[in-house]
């Protein structure tokens, strides 16, 4: 509600006038949202439970998809490599926005800058750069080897290093801005009484700050979390062939096998375990903050 | 929305009030309008493949028969499925690639070609391997050794699949495809187990397979589009890949460090495929009959050195032109014919090998070890 209260254009008759009736805003967008979203969903639901010949209902493909370990190995993997990078993205993520929000102005604006500017990048070209970067006779490797640091070029692409680092680079962000915008609202006077009570910087640290900003570290987790597990691009351009996501198998099964059907149960299942994380997330945070639409 | 429905802006200002009504509806299923002397949609792959098919076929093709050609594309199968699903077919005549026709074929979306239409003197020109039921051959690419030069100087290449599979004789990253419909490399490991080449097919998967998991470990990358392995190829990163001979020779034109070994190549071709429910037959036959010539098909291979299929086509290229094209008769003795008809066969449990491989493929790939 205060959403649209504040979105709505102040100053214009019109606009008044649709400020007094919110309702019809919020049925307008439940519409559009409806056509281009969930008419589309539903056609999904619909291709997951057909049959093998496309003839009535059944269980097929969910049989099919709980049989083939094939999927199970893709889901583990893709698992593994989205609880990786949130892991690393939540140890940089945090001192960062811890960083960005205690920092004087100006150093907390270039911080801000530096998160923000690979953020509006498009994906494709971030993962690109970083094979570049990340080669055989890559910037990286020259370096390296140039300095005597190593004697030969490092593996640095084409296995999970790659696929990490480029999908941490891609998806800091996420977690970095949810704690800043916790920790730059935290009150400094609380982790200061504790210190006038002869706690330590650190235990001042352990027990005031740290549980106040839990629920940012949760929602930057969830976020990054979800991401990861969609995530498809950056581990096909950086990843070997221990790094195949359940993204790239969809791929596979819509566009080479033109299997609609199991594709669509795939979908499912990748979209099941993405709502199960946004609840867990939701317990700790709020959906709310998730959804960044509570807490700036 | 309203340049996929065909809709010209001359029909738009005739169509007045309707074509603005259509317009103004967009969820309204519309009904391509076309021009009188009609107007085929051919779907293909784009950029300089589509610029030298408008000089030398589609332009050419308009003059002479005053029917109008647009392209598309990129013709995936899932779009034509999409089309067809929804009966708002926009496409008429595809160039793709035999897996994308075999996908097609089994979601029943494609027509099969009626050869009688054909002119026999020119197709005679064009090999019998090429005249697949729903996809008439006229491009040809191949699945070769592709080498770093700086990696391999002076003729010290690997020339056959078993020196590709020689990880201790040729030190080197590999590159190798994985996805895009064929397993590519499946004949490929037959013949580094010593299979003759002309004795591949039927295929022995076992074989294959066990051959194929040799090669693991000497694969640094598997890609997942052409464009990636000579990228891959050109900066170094990889020494040797097995992918589109042509591909190598547009980027050795373009003063890539990279050669092609046509030797034990697998050839395939790139086929013209009429969509399901494709409104002008009429046109469609007329432009099939008129890009199927020899002549036309040598005029593309000089801007674009993939192969034609028509044999006729070498009589109006020079030597050295011919000598860079893989259907050309000397590479051609050197290099193996995809069997179409294997691939696209049933096996036992329903699906074709196609399918099977495929699946196959991702199951090995993501099983670790």
């Amino acid at each position: 509600m205060t959403l649209v209260a504040a979105s709505a254009v102040p100053s214009v008759k019109a606009a008044r006038a649709w400020r007094a009736r919110p309702g019809l805003m919020i049925a307008g967008a439940l519409a559009f949202c409806a056509i281009v979203y969930l008419l589309p969903m539903l056609s999904l639901f619909g291709w997951a439970f057909q049959g093998p010949t496309g003839s009535g209902a059944s269980l097929a493909q969910l049989s099919r998809l709980i049989g083939d370990d094939t999927y199970h190995y893709a889901f583990f993997t893709t698992f593994e490599i989205a609880a990786i990078t949130t892991l690393i993205c939540a140890l940089i993520g945090y001192p960062y926005a811890y960083l960005m929000a205690t920092t004087g102005p100006r150093l907390a604006m270039l911080l801000t800058a530096a998160v923000m500017i690979p953020f509006w990048t498009s994906v494709l070209a971030r993962s690109l750069a970083w094979m570049i970067l990340l080669g055989r006779k890559g910037v990286v490797n020259e370096w390296l080897t140039g300095l005597g640091l190593l004697e030969r070029p490092a593996a640095l692409l084409f296995n999970s290093i790659g696929v990490q680092i480029g999908m941490v680079h891609v998806l800091l962000p996420f977690m970095v801005l949810p704690i800043w915008s916790i920790l730059s609202r935290l009150d400094p006077g609380l982790p200061r009484a504790a210190r006038s009570l002869g706690a330590s910087p650190a235990a001042a640290f352990i027990h005031v700050t740290l549980p106040l900003s839990l629920p940012g570290l949760a929602a930057g987790a969830t976020l990054v979390f979800m991401f990861a597990i969609g995530f498809y691009i950056t581990p096909a351009l950086l990843g070997g062939p221990n790094d195949l996501t359940i993204a790239s198998l969809i791929e596979m099964v819509v566009r080479d096998l033109l299997d609609w059907p199991f594709g669509a149960m795939l979908s499912l299942a990748l979209l099941g375990l993405v709502a199960l994380v946004f609840a867990c997330g939701a317990a700790f945070a709020g959906a709310g903050r998730i959804a960044g639409i509570e807490g700036r | 929305m309203t340049d996929r429905s065909g809709l010209s802006r001359r029909s738009i200002l005739l169509g007045g009030a309707g074509a603005s009504l259509t317009i103004a509806s967009p969820f309204v299923h519309v009904t391509p309008a076309r021009a009188d002397k009609g107007e085929i949609v051919v779907a293909g792959w784009g950029g300089s493949r589509t610029t030298a098919m408008r000089e030398v076929m589609f332009t050419p093709f308009e003059k002479a028969t005053g029917i109008r050609v647009r392209d598309d594309g990129p013709p995936e199968a899932a779009k034509v499925k999409a089309m067809v699903d929804s009966g708002n077919i926009t496409w008429d005549i595809l160039d793709t690639d035999i897996p994308a026709i075999l996908a097609m074929v089994n979601a029943k979306l494609l027509e099969p070609i009626d050869y009688s239409k054909l002119d026999k003197a020119r197709l005679g020109k064009i090999p019998p391997v090429l005249h697949h039921p729903y996809g008439l051959g006229h491009l040809i690419y191949s699945f070769n050794i592709v080498y770093n030069t700086k990696a391999f100087p002076n003729g010290t290449q690997p020339k056959t699949w078993a020196d590709v599979w020689d990880g201790v004789k040729f030190k080197g990253a590999r590159s190798f495809p994985f996805r895009g419909g064929l397993s590519p490399q499946l004949e490929f490991a037959a013949i580094a187990d010593g299979v003759p080449a002309d004795k591949v097919y039927p295929l022995d998967i076992e074989r294959a397979w066990a051959s194929h998991d040799k090669l693991r470990p000497l694969v640094t990358k598997w890609y997942a589009n052409h464009a990636e392995a000579i990228q891959l190829l050109s900066s170094g990163e990889i020494d040797i890949c097995c992918t589109i001979g042509p591909r190598g020779l547009v980027a050795k034109k373009d003063g890539a460090p990279i050669d092609v070994e046509f030797a034990g190549g697998k050839l395939a071709p790139d086929n013209w495929a009429i969509v399901k429910g494709a409104r002008n037959a009429d046109a469609v036959y007329q432009f099939l009959n008129f890009v199927i010539d020899g002549k036309v098909q040598a005029e593309l291979a000089k801007r674009i050195p993939y192969g034609p299929s028509s044999q006729d086509a070498f009589a109006h290229l020079s030597e050295a032109e011919a000598k860079q094209l893989n259907t050309s008769p000397d590479n051609l003795a050197k290099q193996f014919w995809t069997d179409i008809d294997w691939w696209g066969k049933t096996a036992e449990n329903g699906k074709t090998n196609n399918e099977n491989q495929i699946e196959r493929y991702a199951r090995w790939m993501v099983k670790r070890g």
